[in-house]
């Protein structure tokens, strides 16, 4: 491809990227790694297709409504892109699953609903030094940031404390504009080049026509990640 | 003095994104918040606890800098300062 060079797209295959969900978020963040060349898409999900989830989880239609989300996605991922390679688990992602999950992945985008299970996400990210790139939405509003472990601030130090489980629908819009910028970090991340929302949490407000970022700082008392671990390379 | 207290997201929704308050001097950015929010008992619940404090997962910044919420209560607010208060959202 004429935009990375033959050197950034070898990049791309080269790599192998884990993505947790397969909802909101997981869909067009899987549909754009997957037509970016991303070697190896590994996402898992338990869940099974729901109508109320069509107006924003674009990997599915209305016949997939019934079926395992982790089939689908599967399927349809290689249909956009057979030169790559697909792995669609169907598993939750929990305290015994996730070191499994993100043992080959050089990145890890988070693409959850729940802040308990990000934090797993996080751990499993500091553990083995590799990039998380969160993604969180409601609504029409959304957050990302990217976590470098030893360099920024962990998912934990700028969000200790998980927010309420949301009760309000998302926007299929919000979805695909916070997935978007999810996909263009672990493109940058990649390929090394721009500047990632490292240690910035970027807040988009899609009603004010709004974006905003505020620095973030490490928590020295941090749960998570406190004097821990060392810098990603 | 006047001060600009601005709310993201639901917080927004309920209180107004932008309120702009007639403050005594000295007021502590907690007490600044509870005032922008008083008009509306659902959206001053949702960023406040039964004690009054910020609820855990709140993040508050003064002039785009973010302050530890058990701090808030004694923090003054300056002429000319914008506080912005704001929730991470968790769906995805």
């Amino acid at each position: 491809m004429m935009l990375f060079g033959k050197e950034g797209q070898e990049h791309l295959q080269d790599a192998t990227i884990f993505i947790a969900g397969a909802g909101g978020l997981g869909s067009p963040v899987s549909m754009y790694l997957a037509v970016l060349g991303v070697g190896t898409l590994i996402i898992a999900d338990n869940d099974r297709v729901d109508q109320t989830n069509l107006n924003r989880q674009i990997l599915y239609r209305d016949q997939d409504i019934g079926r395992r989300k982790a089939a689908v996605a599967g399927e349809r991922l290689q249909e956009l892109n057979p030169d790559i390679t697909v792995r669609a688990v169907d598993a939750t992602i929990d305290q015994n699953t996730v070191s499994s999950l993100t043992r080959d992945a050089d990145g890890i985008v988070d693409a959850l609903d729940d802040f308990p299970t990000r934090y797993l996400l996080n751990s499993a990210a500091l553990e083995r030094g590799i990039p998380l790139f969160h993604g969180g939405i409601s609504g029409f509003f959304g957050q990302a940031t990217t976590i470098l472990p030893g360099k920024t601030p962990c998912l934990r130090c700028i969000i200790p404390r998980p927010p309420p489980a949301e009760v309000f629908p998302v926007a299929g819009v919000t979805a695909g504009f916070i997935g978007m910028i999810q996909v263009t970090e672990v493109c940058k991340y990649l390929l090394c080049r721009g500047d990632l929302l490292a240690g910035r949490l970027l807040l988009w407000d899609g009603m004010q026509g709004r974006i905003e970022e505020i620095p973030v700082e490490t928590d020295p008392d941090c749960e998570a990640c406190a004097g821990k671990y060392t810098a990603i390379s | 003095m006047k001060i600009t207290v601005r709310f993201f997201a639901r917080f927004g929704e309920l209180l107004g994104n932008t309120r702009e308050i007639e403050a005594r001097e000295g007021i502590s950015v907690i007490d600044l918040v509870k005032e922008a929010a008083s008009g509306n008992k659902a959206g001053f619940d949702t960023i406040f606890d039964e004690e009054g404090a910020f609820r855990d997962f709140v993040i508050v910044m003064r002039n785009k800098k973010r302050i530890r919420t058990q701090d808030a209560g004694s923090i003054p607010v300056g002429e000319g300062d914008e506080i912005a208060v704001f929730p991470p959202v968790a769906g995805g």
